[in-house]
């Protein structure tokens, strides 16, 4: 009441006497404020909003900014220096007020004044005493009681701070321990403003606050404090700004560069408590101050966060949790359709009806934090990128990797989950942390954790091996050279496939080329047929090689792939095609090509046998032998002395690998260890789990569920379209000569294949179910799945063909580039 | 209250452009002079009619300050409309509009709506960009634009709904896919999935259906 009454008085008295200055405002204001709590009555039950004093607190800050802008060259105004000099104590008022809470409203009304202060002018003067140590001590205030009614308010300085820091780096100081030089001098607020506001208990040190977790050490004087505390020198500082603040960064580096166990950082390490906030915005706020503080490009700065903040370990163990909150009876096609960025969920979780299916809310809240540490991964420091990312796998990835070791509920649950993971996970450290716990980083060829997911995939819950393939389906695709190593060449780089003794599928090639044969089917009107089909089909390959650009007559080698592309496309019998006119090759070819660009990009700095190794005339020849299962029918003489001597075998590596030394060396290797191992010839080729795995559930194609095959042939054609030499003959090379048992992709599709060729023509009115069948699966109807009257012989005949059009286009588009590359 | 389809907004360009003013003007429609520098992000969000329809504006207004500039980055996925605002009284925010274009549309979906917005339209005294320059920028690419003032809120309005239109035309051209997330575009609650796919379509049944449903 009375106050009010002076700002009438005051206007009157306006009236009467000149106006008064800008800083007479301000000191009319403050003196308000200090007359208020003058006669302040303890027991007055009146809310703060109900007195002038937000307004004054309005009316100062105002002040402030508009002085600013009239203020030239960033010097201070008189106003913002009566609170640098202390003449008008307001910060350590905030400070009190925000402690004492008097009356009620005080410490949220103080809270938000002091975080306006700070955002709204240029230059708030942080460096100087007398306003970093309340801002200090008004930090204390922001403890980790995590239900306080205040911590928006405390959150948003907090963020503001960090905002501060990320503008002038060398601020930093003022919220590191080291230069938080005394506890008691930090908890007591000065006497004046004390003798003023009166806490109504003393203070009480907060019980969780980082800051006093802080043995501080005996002898303060080893940290020297870069931060003047001399007022006078001070002013001086702040009147020549910028030069002055750099100068006071420069000096900080030089320094800072030892950290002490004891050391924090206050200003990261009191967000982490927000992180648990039940208010999303509060989350939010605090997600944002630990990206901008980490951001920050100083290394010692990020030296502290890592090695002194637990920063890191909690945002990833609050991933763990969020984890394994995820209910275990999710449906996994609801994970994989989920798509969440973070920050996203403090907007979508406030209507609580906005729960699409069971298990969103954690799903969202596991995916939305995901983002975040990616985010995060993406734009910190790089010291602090690499140790979240080594916690990330100590403490996300393992954990997540017991649960794939379950029940089969729960592994099916955890590849989907690690699957969609590893799939919006964008950082590259994070998706090479992903492959090296998958398959190992030590020199162990086969990782525990990798057998028992190759073995869920054979498992006979069908939603299991979905569910594993698809998170094999991740790891090609996202392929890190380790993981591609380990997982897919680690047998295959050793070309134990290779028999000096082709075994040819003498039929196979008859069918297509004897003619003896192809006049005894004349007789046959089914046979007639056929032919006719591998006319057309050859004279369709031609017209799409032409269209393509490829001159027939110029390239001796086009019969070879012509022969490649046509053991594809011909593997299946006429009668039982669901499209025979293979429509689609040329949608095949373009997403081949659009996918093995992409396979190009990603391998170009791998240290593979590639075809960008060989440069001129004599290395071309290394692709066309090695590269290239269509120039096999060459190859089958120059590997000859391969198999025989270690000298000539030298011999042979330095004709095929003239050009790089790295590649000869390594080649070398591989060899050796492979005659050391095997007695030459009769040696099975072992391909290794995953192929075994790959091949075992693909000669069972024709008694799987078309969902299983569907992802199954898609993981095979993605290994397909890597360029890798033997990796590429391995799987694209119907004629290449192997031993009898030695398992290959063309084989086994041979005799899928055959089966099918076998049991489909007793299906009643098989053309007909073949026809429907191709319809509802093109359809793509969702409903389908959930049908119980499909034919599943008849589907997998259908991603049979499918597969065989799909590898044909790959293996011809490779050649086609191998054709550019060299031609 | 119940939408059809919910769109996520952001709001780029030069600090002290008036990002935050612009959507203050647009979701309370006061103008406030004095504001707190945005650190990170700041939400808001209205409820607008297009085509009978019901469409809730998510608006994610970030910081213009080359410092944040890699947390704001982080938040242009998956918004469906962009404004981009530079200060008719600044030529060096007009500038810079190349660089903030690079890189929303680097860290944005390629569908995304921009909107370039000359902002402060009524300091006509202390104009630096000439409006045919915006229009010209705009032209070249391929940005609807328009002037404003967040302080007369002249033109405001229509900077977000004439985004949204744009947006709400790519949908109904089946540009957007609406059932993905990431294109900032959601369905609102009395839509279910079936319901979703249809909606583009039957746009005059849709609407009645959605009247009834509030």
């Amino acid at each position: 009441m009375l106050s009010r009454f002076s700002d009438v008085l005051q206007t009157a008295a306006d009236v009467l006497a000149p106006p008064a200055t800008r800083l007479e405002d301000f000191q009319y204001h403050w003196k308000m404020i200090i007359h208020f709590y003058q006669n302040y009555d303890d027991n007055s039950k009146v809310h703060i909003e109900d007195t002038r004093i937000p307004h004054h607190l309005h009316q100062m800050l105002q002040l402030i900014v508009e002085e600013e802008k009239e203020q030239q060259g960033g010097t201070v105004g008189p106003c913002l220096e009566a609170i640098v000099q202390r003449s008008v104590c307001l910060l350590d008022a905030l400070t009190a007020l925000a402690a004492a809470d008097r009356p009620p409203g005080a410490r949220s009304l103080a809270l938000t004044t002091g975080t306006a202060l700070l955002r709204r002018t240029r230059q708030p003067c942080v460096n100087s005493a007398h306003v970093y140590r309340p801002l200090q001590r008004m930090l204390i205030q922001c403890n980790e009681n995590p239900a306080s009614p205040t911590e928006k308010e405390e959150v948003e300085l907090l963020l503001t701070l960090c905002g501060l820091v990320r503008k002038e780096p060398g601020l930093a100081n003022i919220f590191t321990t080291p230069f938080v030089e005394e506890k008691s001098s930090l908890l007591s607020i000065p006497e004046d403003i004390q003798r003023l506001i009166p806490l109504k208990s003393k203070v009480q040190t907060p019980k969780k606050n980082p800051l006093f977790e802080v043995e501080m050490a005996p002898n303060p004087m080893r940290n020297i404090s870069l931060v003047r505390t001399n007022s006078k020198e001070d002013n001086g500082a702040i009147t020549t700004s910028n030069s002055s603040v750099a100068d006071d960064n420069v000096s900080c580096k030089s320094q800072k560069t030892v950290y002490e166990d004891n050391d924090k950082f206050l200003l990261i390490d009191l967000l982490l408590s927000y992180l648990n906030s039940a208010d999303n915005q509060v989350v939010l706020r605090a997600c944002e101050g630990i990206m901008i503080v980490s951001s920050l490009p100083e290394d010692d700065i990020a030296n502290l966060v890592t090695s002194c903040s637990p920063v890191c370990e909690t945002i990833i163990e609050k991933l763990a949790e969020k984890y394994k909150s995820v209910p275990l009876d999710v449906d996994p096609n609801d994970v994989d359709h989920l798509n969440i960025t973070w920050a996203y969920v403090a907007q979508d979780f406030g209507d609580k009806g906005y729960n699409r299916f069971h298990g969103y809310r954690e799903l969202t809240s596991f995916f939305s934090w995901l983002d975040y540490c990616d985010t995060l991964m993406k734009e910190c420091h790089p010291a602090i990128a690499s140790h979240l990312s080594r916690t990330f796998r100590a403490q996300f990835l393992e954990a997540a990797g017991e649960l794939a070791l379950g029940s089969a509920r729960s592994a099916t649950l955890a590849a989907a989950l690690l699957a969609k993971c590893l799939r919006v996970v964008d950082s590259q450290e994070l998706i090479n942390e992903f492959s090296n716990w998958l398959v190992g980083d030590g020199e162990m060829s086969e990782w525990p954790l990798l057998l028992v997911l190759i073995n869920n995939c054979l498992s006979d819950d069908h939603d299991l091996t979905l569910e594993t393939l698809r998170f094999f389906e991740t790891i090609v695709e996202k392929g890190t050279e380790h993981s591609i190593n380990r997982l897919v060449l680690s047998r295959v780089c050793s070309r134990g496939y290779y028999s000096q003794q082709p075994v040819l599928e003498e039929d196979e090639r008859d069918r297509l080329n004897d003619v003896s044969l192809w006049r005894e089917r004349e007789r046959n009107r089914e046979a007639m047929k056929q032919l006719q089909h591998e006319d057309h089909v050859t004279e369709q390959i031609n017209d799409i090689l032409q269209h393509e650009g490829l001159e027939t007559k110029e390239q001796p080698d086009t019969e070879n792939i012509h022969r490649i592309i046509n053991s594809f496309l011909l593997l299946l019998p006429r009668a039982v095609l669901s499209d025979p006119v293979g429509s689609d090759y040329e949608h095949y070819i373009h997403d081949a090509q659009r996918h093995y660009q992409l396979w190009l990009d990603v391998t170009s700095n791998f240290s593979w046998p590639s075809d960008q190794n060989c440069g001129d005339n004599t290395a071309s020849s290394t692709h066309s032998y090695d590269s290239r299962p269509e120039a096999d029918i060459h190859m089958n003489e120059e590997f000859q002395p391969l198999h025989q001597t270690m000298d000539h075998k030298d011999t042979w590596i330095k004709d095929h690998y003239p050009m790089d030394d790295n590649n000869h060396f390594s080649q070398k290797l591989v060899l050796r260890t492979r005659d050391v191992n095997t007695t030459a010839v009769e040696e099975e080729f072992d391909e290794g789990p995953f192929f075994r795995m790959l091949f075992k559930l693909l000669s069972n194609m024709p008694y799987q569920p078309y969902q299983v095959n569907l992802h199954l042939t898609a993981i095979i054609s993605k290994l397909a379209l890597i360029p890798h030499p033997y990796l590429h003959e391995y799987l694209l090379n119907p004629m290449l000569p192997t031993s009898k048992k030695t398992p290959t992709l063309f084989k086994i599709l041979q005799d899928v294949a055959r089966r099918l060729t076998m049991e489909i023509p007793r299906i009643k009115n098989y053309k007909k179910v073949i026809e429907s069948t191709r319809l509802q699966l093109m359809s793509e109807d969702p409903s389908y799945d959930d049908r119980g009257d499909h034919n599943q012989l008849v589907e997998s005949l259908i991603v049979l063909e499918e597969f065989c059009k799909e590898l044909a286009a790959i293996a011809f588009v490779k050649y086609q580039h191998g054709m550019h590359m060299h031609g | 209250m119940a939408y059809a389809y919910l769109f996520k907004y952001i709001i780029i360009g030069d600090t002290g452009v008036g990002k935050s003013c612009l959507l203050l003007q647009f979701t309370d429609k006061r103008f406030q002079p004095v504001h707190d520098l945005t650190i990170g992000v700041e939400f808001g969000a209205r409820m607008i009619t297009i085509d009978g329809k019901q469409i809730k504006l998510q608006i994610w207004d970030t910081a213009g300050q080359e410092a944040f500039r890699s947390i704001t980055r982080s938040y242009y996925r998956g918004a469906a409309g962009a404004l981009l605002v530079y200060d008719i009284t600044r030529r060096d925010t007009f500038n810079h509009l190349t660089t903030w274009l690079e890189d929303a549309r680097q860290h944005s979906n390629s569908n995304m709506v921009i909107m370039l917005i000359g902002n402060k339209s009524d300091l006509e005294s202390r104009r630096e960009v000439k409006k045919e320059e915006g229009e010209a920028f705009a032209r070249e690419h391929g940005l609807v634009f328009m002037e404003t003032s967040a302080k007369t809120a002249a033109n405001v309005e229509e900077a977000f709904i004439n985004t949204a239109k744009e947006i709400y035309e790519k949908i109904q051209e089946g540009v957007f896919d609406i059932n993905n997330e990431a294109n900032g575009i959601k369905i609102g609650p009395q839509h279910s999935t079936g319901g979703g796919a249809s909606g583009a379509g039957g746009a005059g049944a849709g609407g009645a259906a959605g009247g009834g449903c509030c």
